[in-house]
């Protein structure tokens, strides 16, 4: 196909500008995106192993609810969570802090019944996996403005040139993608190699990124948008509210959970409620949000779909699930959000989109490399080419090594601290900025292969740690559940090893691109 | 960029980003407000606010996307510029009022 020349060099100048100012944002939401396909399963495989205090099968969950009601009947209607499936204590309400928002301090009172006695336990909210979501939404941009945070303000930017970056990139390859989409030239020297693969994984995976492209601005930027939206819409609202009840509930008078639970399943046939969040029940707007899950369906949120009803008259305030004929618009956008958390497709799912962030990540950092070396050859002694290149090699593999570093101190630290969450922060920023200075100090050379090294040895750490720990207590062995966090560390573990290997092995004459050792070596 | 020099005509990806940034997203938001009111359903179909903003993004980004392929950055501003006037005065006139 044809393009004319200068609308060619047009988007040539679009896709690299847009690509070297959003990519290394990018290269860690998309990492990071990749991490949180299994979020719970990382916090759990860091979380000391536990004896399990009861059985979700057996437990008998309206004698614990009454008993708290009993005891603490102002917690509780505040508001409470049960969770359905745990073998640790299933009730909990918060003494500090609240559900919503990235608070580190939340402390937690959890509830369970010994021998028709309540037990009760206060213990820091452990917020591992919202961290990594936290990271992922954010790339690390600390500050808050409004109600979210200033970073993913900062994604939704970088989301949108990313989206430029794509269209760009499918434009420049028009006239030549019918003859090379499947060439990976190695022979004509690593540049073109990486070229070649940056295509294939772009072309190849384009439906994907276009959709997380455009869902990141949606989700960044939804207020301002329905605020705009709103001036067309003249004194339409754009949404009816349900009419508060006009006298408050009380506690005392909540519906057996029993039934509450069957209101849930006979909403929708397949779907089993896993957990439960009560809220403002002495109030006139009592809501109870079940987690249903529905392992055959495609679900509309991060890991499950939602039902909220008023626990009281058991009437239903909000669903995500689909709806009938009549609501085509809920339905779609529903699934757009299940296209985004990669949601449809249950385990096998997230492992593609485990895969495809991490391909994304490699498309963000092959992206950055080819522009390095294009200007390199054309003129090696720029300034801003050396710090692109070491702010390339320090935040990519600074940001890698920060999380694996904040996971290993999660392995040993909880065993030790009451609340971790800060230690995490600090840990994740004090690792990430000192790889960043260890690679403008050492250039780019040093720092990805010591960087690769240490990647290594500390994710190869992680399994260890694990193994240190369940063979000092055999008793609670049987209880662990974290070898495939394991499994995969050891994985990636021997993949750093091995590029690192490369990295040294490569003649010089190989070193264009993928070895930094030229940029040194031109100096 | 340096090859700019030796071409016949010079890249103008300045005046047609600001083009496609600014009034790409007016044509979204005129485009989606036409489809909320007058597309299937009416402004009163259930959920189809949810549709209506998701879209917004997705339209204001293609737009602006392809809006290196005008000519010229005049050409961008012109076209697109007069689009949405005549589709921004059309929902006044229709609506009488934003």
């Amino acid at each position: 196909m044809r393009v004319r020349p200068d609308i060619l060099r047009t988007y040539q100048g679009v896709h690299t500008w847009t690509g070297i100012i959003a990519g290394l944002v990018l290269f860690i939401g998309f990492y990071a995106g990749s991490l949180t396909m299994f979020k719970y399963e990382i916090q759990q495989w860091a979380e000391p192993i536990s004896v399990p205090v009861t059985d979700p099968k057996s437990t008998n969950y309206q004698a614990l609810i009454d008993k708290a009601i009993e005891q603490y009947p102002a917690q509780m209607a505040a508001g409470f969570e049960l969770d359905l499936l745990t073998s640790d204590a299933p009730l909990s309400w918060y003494t500090q802090g609240q559900a919503r928002g990235m608070e580190l301090d939340n402390q937690l009172q959890t509830a369970h019944l010994h021998e028709q006695q309540l037990v009760l336990n206060e213990q820091a909210e452990h917020k591992l996996a919202d961290l990594i979501d936290y990271l992922h939404r954010t790339a690390g941009f600390i500050g808050e403005i409004g109600h979210d945070q200033s970073g993913v303000y900062i994604l939704g930017i970088a989301a949108g040139l990313y989206f430029l970056a794509l269209v760009s990139g499918v434009i420049i390859l028009l006239p030549t993608l019918v003859k090379t989409f499947f060439a990976l030239r190695k022979e004509k020297g690593p540049s073109r190699f990486w070229l070649d693969s940056h295509n294939l994984v772009g072309i190849a995976s384009l439906p994907f990124h276009l959709i997380i492209a455009f869902t990141v601005v949606v989700f960044a930027f939804h207020d301002l948008i329905y605020g705009g939206l709103a001036q067309f819409y003249g004194d339409k609202p754009l949404f009816e509210r349900t009419p508060p009840a006009a006298q408050a509930y009380n506690i005392s008078e909540l519906t057996p959970i029993d039934t509450q639970i069957l209101a849930a399943k006979r909403y929708a046939p397949g779907y089993e409620p896993i957990h439960v969040s009560y809220n403002a029940l002495s109030s006139t707007s009592p809501s109870a949000l079940f987690k249903m899950s529905n392992k055959n369906a495609v679900s509309r949120g991060p890991d499950t779909d939602y039902l909220a009803i008023n626990p009281y008259s058991l009437e239903v305030l909000y669903t995500s699930y689909p709806q009938g004929e009549d609501s085509f618009w809920g339905n779609f956008t529903a699934s757009l959000f299940s296209l985004h958390f990669g949601t449809y497709g249950g385990d096998w799912g997230r492992w593609a989109y485990f895969i495809m962030g991490l391909f994304g990540a490699f498309l963000f950092y092959s992206g950055n490399l080819l522009w390095l070396d294009k200007r390199m050859k054309k003129d090696a002694h720029k300034t801003s080419t050396h710090v692109m290149a070491k702010l390339t090699i320090g935040v990519c593999l600074g940001s890698i090594l920060a999380v694996v570093a904040v996971l290993l101190l999660a392995k040993w630290a909880n065993l030790l601290i009451g609340n971790i969450n800060h230690h995490y922060m600090l840990c994740y920023y004090l690792i990430f900025f000192i790889s960043l200075a260890y690679s403008f100090k050492q250039g780019t050379n040093k720092a990805s292969y010591n960087g690769l090294i240490t990647l290594s040895i500390l994710t190869a750490c992680l399994p260890i740690s694990s193994a240190i720990q369940g063979l000092s207590d055999l008793a609670l062995l049987p209880y662990y559940n974290g070898y495939s966090v394991d499994f995969i560390a050891l994985i990636f573990s021997a993949g750093f090893f091995f590029i690192a290997k490369r990295l040294k092995q490569k003649s010089v004459k190989d070193k264009i691109i993928l070895d930094h050792k030229t940029i040194e070596f031109v100096r | 960029m340096t090859d700019v020099k030796n071409s016949r005509k010079e890249p103008t990806w300045l005046g047609k980003s600001l083009a496609g940034a600014l009034l790409g997203l007016l044509l979204a938001f005129i485009l989606m407000a036409f489809f909320a009111w007058y597309g299937p359903g009416g402004i009163d179909a259930r959920d189809k606010v949810q549709f209506n903003m998701w879209m917004i993004p997705l339209l204001w980004l293609s737009i602006f996307s392809l809006t290196y392929l005008f000519n010229s950055s005049k050409q961008a501003w012109l076209i697109l510029g007069g689009l949405n006037m005549v589709l921004y005065s059309l929902f006044y006139i229709l609506r009488g009022g934003l």
